[in-house]
């Protein structure tokens, strides 16, 4: 029988002998499914290629999806789709898609592999899974998520605290993201979806731009041009031709910082510096909102100078309340209790150091304003490589308002990134840029329902993770932040499989795009890898990181799956235009694995698919429909008329968004609702990372020992470790950063055809001042070099990047998986990024951004193998294929 | 007569190559080939104080069009809304339009030996819009009726003000394709001679 060249991969050699015996091609899985479908039907969905889940409205003939457009009626992107969504036919209709489940048959790398069957698959692995927690314990087994737009994100760490591991992680995590959704949980009770995120679908003001609410954006450290091109990226163009001022804070001269107000080319890195610079300004011009800052901010409390903790009623006088904060009263030159939510015979000190009892106190103001005072316009100039002149103009646009500050990933690429959340939290939380018309920070109405329902598929069982393994967290004791997302630290990961120590991991079962491409300092990880015994790659195409696999599962692509999305006060539904092969949701192989090792004797497997033990929690279901519709029975309907009503109303618009619901009142309590946060004000002192610190609260199950030092209530800038100032500049005198551009997510699509034709390679941008003193030309391909390892560029000379800096964008080259590079050599900027310590003392991030290379010419030209011609790519052009029926195991059926 | 076109604010425009991509799978255009290409002029100026612009090139919907008054056997020609297509089966592949497009707007199919451009997606019917109009992020493409003083292509010419307004270099085709650009984005980059699509 002769196999069709689209039935197996074709870079993925696969034994002669399997294929003679597998007898199964594309004819046998096909049922009749061509003429069915005369007529061209459109279906209703969602894209996945990056989180901005935008509307699509995918044609499908004949069981084929043939085109793919923007839902104008979705309102996030309002008929828009950026060339990631467009990707979506060639990413579906790839030829190197994974279609059946393989285990390795060659040597590690070898790239030899035989066809199994989906119940072979998950036995094999869940057989492995129970002989290694017999042998070293649970913890020896390692997840890992990421890739880009992943729908079941938290499907992995679901999966770990089923099976009693506290390790999986993720090269974002500590690296994007968390860092801010962390801190303005903290700060003012707004978390994933209220953190300021331009490129994870909040900053929702913006998109009412008809409204012309805001007058004025800071982009800080994001491009929404290049991450968000059919949302972000979109609404800022909306903003600005409705008139708002914007200023972008970017060392790349993006297309956002074209069309800026004022563009400052920030030194990458030093974000927090120039941060302590608007703060001091605002303070020192008084420009802050003082009246917000009284009322809604902790800032009048007094604050032990020894202890850092705030004063409470019980340390005023015995019987006092503990949850009651107190004020310096200037009136009675005493301190005083402050009810909430604030009492008008009193008149709060915002400024000033007071004795009570002895003990010196100080406002939070006062502690802010000190931390600030060193931070002139001047010496953040200098610190920066900005124009003083430049930030003070910028400054003015900003207090002018109603205005609000966006961030991206950059900051959370270097170890000041919790501070420089809480430096962006501090100052729209002092301007009083919250819940006010043309802000930022907003909370939306929608009952708690969006987050339950999108999530829906993947929530952790934190509960189902033993206080003994929690305690086994690799990282988890010092970086106490990660509890928010309840993942293990990247670093400490790596040092305990090269080292064992405290104790060795053996069973690694990864989902994305490609690790190599996204782990700080890739050799040492590429090295590590050779360490398991075992180790599982399930994604929807085969990535440098499969070689090293033993065992490869076939993913949907989002074009054969469903799922719950979320736009704003409407829930729609992605759903399965087609499905290909054996390919399944994520979500399904978990609860399969979770299953099996059950049978095998796993309690806690066992356990999962109870619903009374998984409470609040959904349990595993047997059928990733039975788990949808358990998930949307919220809404009283099943999955299959929930996907045919979508989109639903979660509450009307004027429900659903409304400003100042801090003043809302609250029917149980008579007093305003205030922020979700212990002192219901916006904690701009925050006080509650030290008791993160010393215990977990308020996101651990178990109360967990401190870490070795006192999380800092306010923020606070470290120099990065390589910078240009210090002796390592001698010899690798250009500051690294790197960032998108808007047709890659994360390390996603290198595979596909027409984006790779627009950038074919990872290029370096390079001033022609460095250029000249490096010997470089334009085009030139170049060596880039850390202290970690050496790859290659193609040198882009531009005045759009400051002497003194390069960016890179990530890169990996799928054509080279086959080769002894598998790809991740060839052009890699992680191989140069950092993972060693300084380590934020929260989250634990490393340095992705802000480390010192160096570059020169590369005189041997382009990487061997990689492809530049447009003409190249041809044999990754889609090849449609006919549908297939949805996998069906022994014991319980599929999921699409 | 009606003459349709297209016009771009660049303004708007945040170079996402979308109109790019979709105008490839709506058109399923061979890779190396392009109807509709977005080139990025700049930074120009030196660093901190540089201007950017994306310009979106494609056919110029000339209403002299050299490339139909050269074509020897009319496959080259204008539609009844004034669009310039090519018909396939009467093209010989004499490559004469090529030549004397004044922008390199044209490109060889070399598989299927036929010239190949914009066709403004006059294949979709019912007063759909073109792939890259309907996709666009920014909304910065507008497609209308050059002749038709009320159409959307003249109200945004109109309302951008004609010092804003550019357009190709003019060699008696008269081309009609615009592009909207306010000296606050970036100054208008005046090129003598352009070649869109080079690689064809």
């Amino acid at each position: 029988m002769k196999i069709n060249r689209r039935d197996f991969l074709k870079t993925t050699a696969v034994t002669a002998g399997v294929i003679a015996t597998s007898g199964l091609t594309e004819g046998a899985l096909v049922k009749a499914a061509h003429a069915a479908e005369p007529q061209t039907r459109v279906v209703k969905t969602n894209c996945r290629n990056c989180t901005g889940d935008c509307g699509v409205l995918a044609h499908v003939r004949d069981g084929r999806v043939i085109k793919l457009e923007g839902n104008p009626e979705f309102e996030r992107s309002e008929g828009a789709l950026c060339t990631k969504g467009l990707s979506g036919i060639q990413a579906l209709y790839h030829p190197n898609r994974l279609k059946y489940p393989m285990e390795r048959v060659g040597a590690r790398g070898e790239n030899k592999w035989k066809r199994i069957s989906w119940d072979e698959a998950i036995d094999k692995i869940a057989q492995k899974l129970m002989e290694v927690r017999k042998k070293y314990g649970a913890e020896a087994v390692l997840g890992s998520t990421g890739g880009g737009g992943n729908p079941n994100f938290f499907s992995v760490g679901r999966f770990l605290d089923t099976f009693d591991s506290p390790n999986w992680f993720e090269p974002g995590a500590a690296q994007c993201y968390m860092p801010r959704t962390l801190t303005f949980m903290m700060m003012c009770g707004m978390g994933i979806g209220g953190a300021p995120s331009l490129g994870d679908s909040s900053c929702l003001e913006a998109y009412f731009y008809r409204e012309k609410t805001m007058r004025c954006f800071v982009i800080w450290g994001t491009a929404p041009s290049y991450h968000g091109p059919s949302q972000a990226g979109r609404v800022i163009a909306e903003i600005r031709a409705y008139g708002a001022k914007t200023v972008v804070i970017d060392p790349r001269f993006t297309p956002d910082a074209s069309k800026a107000d004022i563009w400052l080319p920030i030194r990458p890195g030093t974000d927090v510096a120039l941060q302590l610079a608007w703060i001091r300004y605002i303070i020192d011009k008084k420009h802050y909102d003082s009246d917000f800052v009284l009322r809604w901010t902790n800032l009048p409390f007094l604050v032990n100078t020894k202890t850092k903790m705030a004063m409470r009623e019980s340390d005023l006088k015995s019987g006092g309340d503990k949850d009651t904060f107190v004020v310096w009263d200037a009136k009675t030159k005493s301190a005083k209790a402050m009810q909430y939510p604030y009492d008008e015979k009193l008149s709060p000190a915002l400024e000033g150091r007071y004795t009570v009892n002895g003990i010196e106190y100080k406002t939070g103001f006062q502690l802010l304003k000190e931390r600030a005072e060193p931070w002139t316009l001047k010496r953040a100039g200098e610190t920066c490589w900005l124009n003083p002149d430049d930030i003070e103009r910028a400054i003015k646009l900003y207090v002018a308002g109603p205005a609000g500050i966006g961030l991206g990933v950059a900051t959370d690429q270097n170890p000041n990134s919790t501070q420089a959340a809480q430096g962006v939290g501090v100052l729209d939380m002092i301007m009083g840029n919250v819940e006010k018309p043309g802000t930022v920070l907003q909370r939306y109405n929608d009952k708690g329902l969006a987050g339950q329902l999108t999530a829906g598929t993947s929530t952790p069982l934190a509960h189902f993770l033993s206080e003994k393994q929690l305690n086994k967290r690799l990282g988890g004791i010092e970086h106490k932040g990660m509890l928010h997302w309840w993942t293990a630290h990247p670093s400490s990961i790596l040092e305990a499989i090269k080292t064992g120590k405290p104790y060795p991991l053996k069973v690694w079962i990864e989902r994305s795009g490609n690790k190599l491409g996204t782990v700080a300092n890739t050799y040492e990880w590429a090295e590590a890898m050779k360490k398991f015994e075992f180790i599982v790659h399930m994604y929807m195409y085969p990535t440098s990181f499969s070689m090293n696999a033993d065992i490869l599962l076939p993913l949907n692509e989002w074009l054969e799956s469903d799922a719950v999305v979320n736009s704003f006060n409407k829930l729609y539904a992605r759903q399965a235009a087609t499905h290909l092969f054996e390919t399944v949701n994520e979500a399904w192989v978990w609860a399969r694995i979770a299953k099996r090792c059950g049978e095998l004797g796993h309690q806690g497997c066992k356990d999962a698919f109870d619903p009374a033990k998984t409470a609040p929690e959904a349990p595993y279901y047997d059928t990733y429909e039975e788990q949808l519709s358990a998930c949307v029975s919220i809404v009283g309907m099943t999955w299959d008329e929930y996907k045919k009503r979508a989109p639903i109303e979660i509450n009307p618009m004027n429900v659903w968004r409304t400003y100042y619901n801090y003043k809302e009142i609250d029917p149980k309590t008579g007093k305003p609702r205030g922020f979700d946060t212990p002192t219901k004000k916006c904690e701009v002192y925050l006080e509650s990372f030290i008791e993160l610190g010393r215990t977990g609260k308020p996101f651990t199950t178990y109360p967990l020992p401190p870490a070795s030092k006192d999380y800092d209530p306010l923020p606070y800038f470290i120099e990065p470790e390589e910078s240009p100032n210090k002796p390592i500049a001698k010899n690798f005198p250009l500051v690294m950063t790197n960032g998108r551009l808007p047709v890659w997510h994360h390390c996603t699509l290198r595979n596909i055809p027409y984006l790779r034709e627009i950038f074919p390679v990872a290029e370096i941008w390079v001033n022609p001042v460095d250029a000249k003193k490096y010997g470089v030309s334009q085009g030139d391909w170049v060596w880039v070099e850390s202290l970690r390892g050496k790859t290659r560029a193609r040198a882009l000379l531009t005045e759009g990047i400051a002497p003194g800096v390069v960016y890179m964008e990530r890169f990996w080259n799928p054509e080279n998986i086959e080769t002894s590079t598998q790809g991740w050599k060839e052009m890699n900027v992680n191989i140069l990024s950092k993972n060693t310590p300084p380590f934020n003392d929260v989250c634990g991030t490393y340095t992705l951004r802000g480390y010192q290379v160096k570059i020169y010419k590369a005189p041997e030209g382009a990487p061997e193998g990689v492809w530049i011609k447009p003409k190249q790519f041809q044999p990754w052009m889609q090849q449609p294929s006919a549908p297939t029926p949805i996998v069906t195991l022994k014991n319980s059926s599929g999921g699409k | 007569m009606k003459k349709k076109t297209m016009v771009i604010d660049l303004d708007r425009c945040i170079g996402c190559y979308s109109c790019e991509v979709s105008c490839k799978m709506e058109n399923s255009v061979a890779l190396g080939v392009n109807y509709n290409k977005v080139l990025t002029l700049g930074p120009t100026g030196t660093f901190p104080k540089l201007e950017m612009y994306y310009l979106s090139v494609l056919c110029q919907s000339c209403k002299d069009a050299p490339c139909v008054e050269v074509c020897p056997t009319k496959a080259s020609h204008f539609n009844e809304n004034g669009a310039v297509l090519i018909d396939k089966e009467k093209c010989i592949a004499c490559l004469s339009c090529m030549e004397v497009c004044p922008y390199g707007a044209r490109s060889f199919n070399a598989e299927a030996k036929v010239v190949e451009k914009c066709t403004l997606c006059e294949h979709l019917t019912g007063g759909e819009l073109p792939a890259c109009v309907k996709v666009c992020c920014a909304k910065a493409r507008y497609v209308g009726d050059a002749d038709d003083p009320n159409s959307i292509v003249n109200q945004k010419i109109k309302d951008a003000g004609k010092d804003n307004v550019f357009s190709m270099p003019d060699e008696g085709n008269t081309p009609t394709v615009r592009y909207i650009l306010h000296g606050k984005t970036a100054k208008w980059q005046k090129r003598e001679k352009w070649q869109f699509f080079p690689e064809s």
